[in-house]
């Protein structure tokens, strides 16, 4: 068994100071090495609560947060920042580029962060990342000038550009096409594979949902299925998660697409 | 260069609109201060010019007192005096030890007495002061403002002003009769014009020699004053302090005694422009302080997104602080550009009718750079609230409303 990377114990998130409201209840989980997880559940059961106490943006209520056996708890808050910067690669549901910068400088911009002056290095590499999610004729457009899917493939990029161990997705293609969406999905297949960087996508989509490694579905706060997807066969493995959702939709297409009640 | 700094300029350089409006603001601002100021000290330095530029700062008499010989071994020199006057005797020992001081431009000694000049049968009331001629340049330049003639006072050559010479129809090598106190009367040959720059000095002064005039008025061997310019003109009440205090029985008077009203007027003007410009700081200030604090909000999610990706709070406050120096230095660059432009239009404009500029204006570098340093450091510290909430901003409330 690969090494854990990251494992929660005990998590709880309560909301608000006079109305309380309790949004984790407890949550165990570990995430090892090089997985390609998913976590999905209904809208409002705390995904993106449980993403970014993950990410070290938010603090848990109660409960500690391990990275390689490092408690979240006991950093400082520039501590958190560099190791956001050094260790993390953030996947936000909408791009959040900066309109100012830039294709190429957006995706530099946590090499700036980090202190980069080794200009050459980190160009070269962003122009790889650039190339791979196949946007090397745009380095140098304003990422206001991008359509929706380039600018999530160039968040793609930024994430990904300071070799970072976890890379964390929240809906990362939650408002991309279903062409887009696999696309993005191959991506995040070959970064694991090439990369080993470990994967943990908050999804929508039925179909990353069945091709990841591990599901981890999350109800009213609660870890309520977590299996995965590499004992079970593909056709199973959809199965696992479609019957939860087709209740709601339907219409569902066959292939590549995308619940829209969640 | 940091990132912050690639992060303020360029929040600043897409911003365009507003970068520039808040720029000019500072500009505006600051041109002003730099107009202001240089008016205000050109104006100063012109009234004092004209007030004590070419007349005595100090000037010193002998005081009521006693009538005694110059103790020359002693430190302290009496002077020798008439019981009811106030001339000076024994003045050349005085003017030895003026001419030793160094805080001293020129030492002149004056022996005057006033008379009436005849003409037509009218009689005009003229001063008549024996002055060297080479001493009393050093404090009237009597030889460089010369109208006709030339300047010299042989014999009984007299110079007239311009004014007395122009109302009686006076020229250079005519003789004139002036009356004196004593009842008799004198012919002078004018041998030149002078124009002192002053109305009542042209309508009513007369040069002569100092000699000439001691006999005339019967001063003997004392003379009346002797004048003296000061090197730093706002020294004159110290100099003349420390006159009267090496020199027994003299009376040293001063331009600023003379001058109480004048000089308060300039320290209020000068106060009202240093509160006029505090203001105009202040007004900077807040402006900039203002746009920022908007600024902040409007890049609260990119702030946001840089935290998320591991820019520090105290990061994400230096951009802010950034941008406030580099509008405050921006700002006081094309501030004082724009305030040379102004003074430069002050001067043209004064000058279409006469050709000259009403009067001289010269900014001097420091009080710019001053100016320029205030500007930029008062914009910095506007930044400091805004930069103190965007470190505050939490990058969870950003991502998670999209
Ligand atoms: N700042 C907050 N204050 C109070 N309640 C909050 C806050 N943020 C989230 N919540 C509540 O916590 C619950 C979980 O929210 P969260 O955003 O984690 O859900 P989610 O699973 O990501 O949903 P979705 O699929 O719609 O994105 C929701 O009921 C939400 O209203
Ligand atoms: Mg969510």
């Amino acid at each position: 068994m690969a090494e854990i990377v990251l494992e929660t114990k005990e998590l709880k998130k309560v909301y608000g100071t006079q109305v309380k409201t309790q949004v984790l209840h407890g949550i165990d989980l570990a995430v090892r090495k090089g997985e390609f997880a998913s976590i999905i559940g209904y809208s409002g059961s705390g995904k993106s609560t449980l993403l970014n106490i993950l990410g070290a943006l938010d603090k848990p209520t109660s409960g500690q947060v391990l990275f390689r056996g490092m408690d979240f708890g006991k950093m400082t808050e520039n501590d958190l920042a560099a190791f956001r910067n050094e260790n993390l690669g953030f996947i936000f549901q909408f791009h959040h580029l900066l309109p100012e910068f830039t294709a190429l400088e957006n995706v530099l911009i946590p090499t700036w962060i980090r202190g980069g002056r080794g200009r050459g290095k980190d160009v070269k590499k962003a122009k790889e990342l650039l190339d791979l999610v196949g946007l090397s004729e745009f380095l140098n457009k304003k990422s206001t000038n991008l359509s929706g899917g380039q600018q999530q493939r160039v968040a793609i990029a930024r994430a990904l550009v300071n070799e970072p161990a976890l890379l964390l997705g929240d809906e990362p293609t939650g408002n991309l096409d279903s062409d887009t969406t696999d696309q993005i999905y191959g991506l995040f297949r070959t970064i694991n594979e090439e990369l080993g960087t470990t994967l943990l996508i908050v999804t929508h989509n039925d179909h990353i949902a069945a091709k990841s490694d591990r599901v981890v579905e999350l109800t009213d706060g609660k870890v309520s299925r977590d299996y995965s997807n590499l004992e079970l066969g593909a056709e199973d493995a959809f199965r696992q998660v479609a019957p939860v959702y087709c209740k709601f939709c339907p219409h569902q297409p066959a292939h590549g697409g995308q619940s829209h009640l969640l | 260069m940091g990132f912050e700094w690639k992060v303020a300029l360029r929040f600043l350089k897409e911003g365009r609109g507003q970068t520039l409006f808040i720029l000019l603001g500072i500009a505006v601002g600051v041109s002003v201060q730099v107009f202001l100021n240089t008016l205000i000290t050109g104006l100063q330095d012109n009234l004092i010019d004209q007030t004590v530029g070419t007349s005595p700062h100090v000037w010193v008499s002998g005081r009521n007192g006693f009538q005694e010989t110059p103790l020359e071994a002693s430190n302290v020199i009496r002077g020798n005096f008439l019981e009811k006057d106030t001339d000076l005797g024994g003045w050349e020992v005085v003017e030895q030890v003026l001419e030793e001081r160094k805080d001293l431009t020129a030492v002149s000694p004056v022996a005057e007495g006033s008379g009436n000049l005849v003409k037509g049968g009218l009689a005009v009331p003229v001063l008549l002061r024996g002055i060297d001629l080479e001493k009393a340049d050093g404090i009237y330049r009597i030889s460089g403002r010369m109208v006709s003639g030339s300047p010299s006072l042989e014999g009984n050559q007299v110079l007239v002003g311009l004014d007395l010479a122009r109302e009686n129809e006076i020229g250079t090598g005519d003789v004139v009769q002036v009356a004196l106190p004593d009842g008799s009367s004198q012919s002078f040959t004018v041998s030149g014009i002078f124009d002192l720059g002053n109305g009542t000095l042209n309508g009513s002064w007369i040069f002569l020699d100092l000699g000439r005039a001691q006999r005339l008025f019967g001063l003997g061997d004392r003379i009346s004053k002797i004048e003296l310019q000061v090197a730093d003109v706002f020294q004159a009440e110290a100099v003349a302090d420390s006159v009267e205090g090496r020199l027994e029985g003299v009376l040293a008077e001063n331009w600023i005694e003379s001058n109480a009203s004048l000089l308060s007027a300039l320290q209020s003007q000068g106060s009202s422009s240093l509160l006029i410009q505090v203001f105009v700081l202040l007004a900077i200030t807040l402006g900039i302080s203002s746009v920022l604090a908007v600024s902040v909000v409007q890049k609260s999610k990119q702030l946001g997104i840089l935290k998320a990706m591991g820019a520090r709070n105290a990061s994400a406050s230096r951009i802010f602080l950034y941008q406030g120096a580099l509008l405050g230095i921006g700002g006081a660059l094309l501030g004082i550009g724009l305030g040379i432009g102004l003074i430069r239009m002050f001067l043209w404009g004064t000058a279409i009718q006469t050709g000259v500029p009403l009067f001289p204006l010269d900014p001097t570098l420091e009080s710019m750079a001053v100016i320029g340093a205030i500007a930029t450091v008062a914009s910095t510290l506007a930044a400091l609230l805004p930069a103190k909430r965007s470190s505050k901003l939490n990058p969870v409330e950003v991502i998670r409303n999209g």
